[in-house]
C-alpha cells in the first residue's frame, strides 16, 4: 500500500509542472516532431509510388535502370553507383553522431572536425546525385517524359527485364505508362530527399560558423548540434528506404 | 492540479532551456573526451556503423545476383526486414532514441505504426485496381 501511495505522488509530481516529464526541451521535442511529420509526408510519397507499381502490370527493373558509373561509359555495373552514395550518406550519419558525442562533452575542436567531415560528406552525396540526374536527363528521363505516343517500343524496351518484354502480354502502352511513373515518382521524390540533404548542408554549415565562433561554448551546452544532427540522422533514415523502394525491390 | 507561476517555474518554461537539456544527455559536459565511457560510446557508434554497412553489402548483393532468382514475395520480405533492422539502429543509438524516456518513446513511435494500416490498404487498393483493369472488357 505505501508503496503504491508514493508511486502515484511521483506520477503527480512528473506531470505537475516545473520539470519536464520527457526531460527534452521544448526545441528538440519539436525537432522530434517535425520528423515524425516529415516521415508521413515521405511515407505518403513512398506509399502512392508502390501504389502506382501495384496497379501497372509491367514495371522497370532498377538493375536496368541504373547500371552506370561515372568515368565508366557503357560499362554494365548495376546498383554499383547508388551503393556508393549509399556508403556517403551512412558514412555522415557517423561523422554527424560521432559530432554530437563531442558536444556532449564540450569538446569544441571534435565537434569542429566532425562537423567538417559531415559537410563534406553531404556535399559528395549531393554531386553524386547531380551526376545520376543528369546522366538519366541525357537518356531522355525527366518528369513528364515518355508520353509520346508515337515513340517505339525500342525507346524504354531496354529498362525492362528480357523476360518481361519477351511476353506475349508485354504491351507498349502499359511499358510506356509504368516508363513515365517511374521517372516521375524517382525525381519527386530523391528530389525532395535531396531538397532535405540541401537544407541539412546549410544548417550544418550554419553550425558548424557557431561552434567556431565559442557560441555553444558560451551557451553551456551544444544542444543546436544534437537538433541539426537528428535531422540529418533522418535525411539518411529516408534514403534507406528510398533506396529500398527504389532500387532494390 | 495546482498552478505555481514563481520565477524557478517560469524559467523552464520561458527562459534558457539549458537546464532541461543538461538533464539527461548533457551529463559529461566537460568530462574528458579521451575517458573510458567516451570511448565506449564511440565503440558503440562505430559497431553500429558495421552493421549498417554489412546489412546494406548484403542487400546489393542479394538485388544484383540472387533476386531474380527468387520468389518475389521472399525477396520484398528480407529487403523490408533488413530496411527496418537498419532503420532501428539509426534511430536507437545514431538519434538516441533509444537512451530517451520511455514515455518518449512511445510518443515517437506509436503514431507511426499508422504506417502498417496506410501500406496495407493502399497497396490493396493498387493491386484491385490492376485486377479490375485486367479482367474488365473496357479498357
Amino acid at each position: 500500500m505505501a508503496q503504491q501511495a508514493t508511486a502515484v505522488t511521483t506520477e503527480q509530481k512528473i506531470w505537475e509542472g516545473g520539470q519536464s516529464p520527457f526531460k527534452v526541451s521544448y526545441g528538440k521535442m519539436m525537432m522530434w516532431i517535425f520528423l515524425l511529420s516529415d516521415a508521413f509526408t515521405f511515407g505518403a510519397f513512398l506509399i502512392s509510388y508502390g501504389t502506382n507499381r501495384f496497379f501497372s502490370s509491367v514495371w522497370p527493373d532498377p538493375n536496368k535502370v541504373f547500371h552506370a558509373f561515372p568515368f565508366m561509359g557503357e560499362a554494365n555495373l548495376p546498383l554499383l553507383f547508388v551503393s556508393l552514395m549509399t556508403f556517403i550518406l551512412i558514412m555522415s550519419s557517423v561523422t554527424m553522431v560521432l559530432a554530437v558525442h563531442a558536444g556532449h562533452y564540450g569538446d569544441r575542436a571534435g565537434v569542429t572536425k566532425w562537423l567538417m567531415w559531415t559537410i563534406l560528406g553531404g556535399i559528395c552525396f549531393l554531386s553524386c546525385q547531380a551526376w545520376e540526374w543528369t546522366h538519366l536527363h541525357h537518356q531522355g528521363a525527366w518528369w513528364g517524359s515518355f508520353t509520346d505516343s508515337t515513340m517505339s517500343l525500342d525507346s524504354f524496351k531496354h529498362l525492362f527485364r528480357d523476360s518481361a518484354v519477351a511476353d506475349p502480354t508485354f504491351a507498349a502502352g502499359a511499358g510506356m505508362r509504368a516508363t513515365h511513373d517511374f521517372y516521375n515518382y524517382f525525381f519527386t521524390i530523391t528530389g525532395f530527399h535531396g531538397m532535405h540533404v540541401f537544407s541539412g548542408v546549410v544548417l550544418l554549415v550554419m553550425i558548424l560558423i557557431n561552434t567556431v565562433n565559442g557560441t555553444y561554448d558560451r551557451r553551456g551546452h551544444y544542444e543546436m548540434v544534437e537538433k541539426v544532427g537528428l535531422y540529418w540522422h533522418f535525411v539518411d533514415l529516408v534514403w534507406v528506404f528510398v533506396f529500398t523502394c527504389f532500387y532494390l525491390l | 492540479m495546482s498552478h505555481h507561476h514563481n520565477d524557478s517555474n517560469q524559467y523552464y518554461y520561458e527562459g534558457d532551456q539549458s537546464k532541461l537539456y543538461s538533464g539527461i544527455m548533457n551529463h559529461h559536459f566537460n568530462h574528458d573526451v579521451k575517458s573510458a565511457e567516451s570511448k565506449k560510446q564511440i565503440g558503440r557508434i562505430w559497431k553500429v556503423f558495421w552493421i549498417l554497412l554489412i546489412v546494406t553489402v548484403i542487400e546489393v548483393v542479394i538485388g544484383m545476383f540472387f533476386s531474380h532468382h527468387m520468389p518475389h514475395g521472399l525477396v520484398a520480405f528480407f529487403f523490408l526486414a533488413l530496411t527496418l533492422l537498419k532503420a532501428g539502429y539509426i534511430v536507437a543509438i545514431f538519434m538516441h532514441l533509444g537512451d530517451e524516456v520511455k514515455n518518449f518513446i512511445l510518443m515517437i513511435l506509436i503514431p507511426l505504426s499508422l504506417f502498417i494500416w496506410f501500406i496495407i490498404a493502399f497497396l490493396a487498393d493498387g493491386n484491385y485496381w490492376l485486377h479490375i483493369n485486367s479482367t474488365s472488357p473496357v479498357r
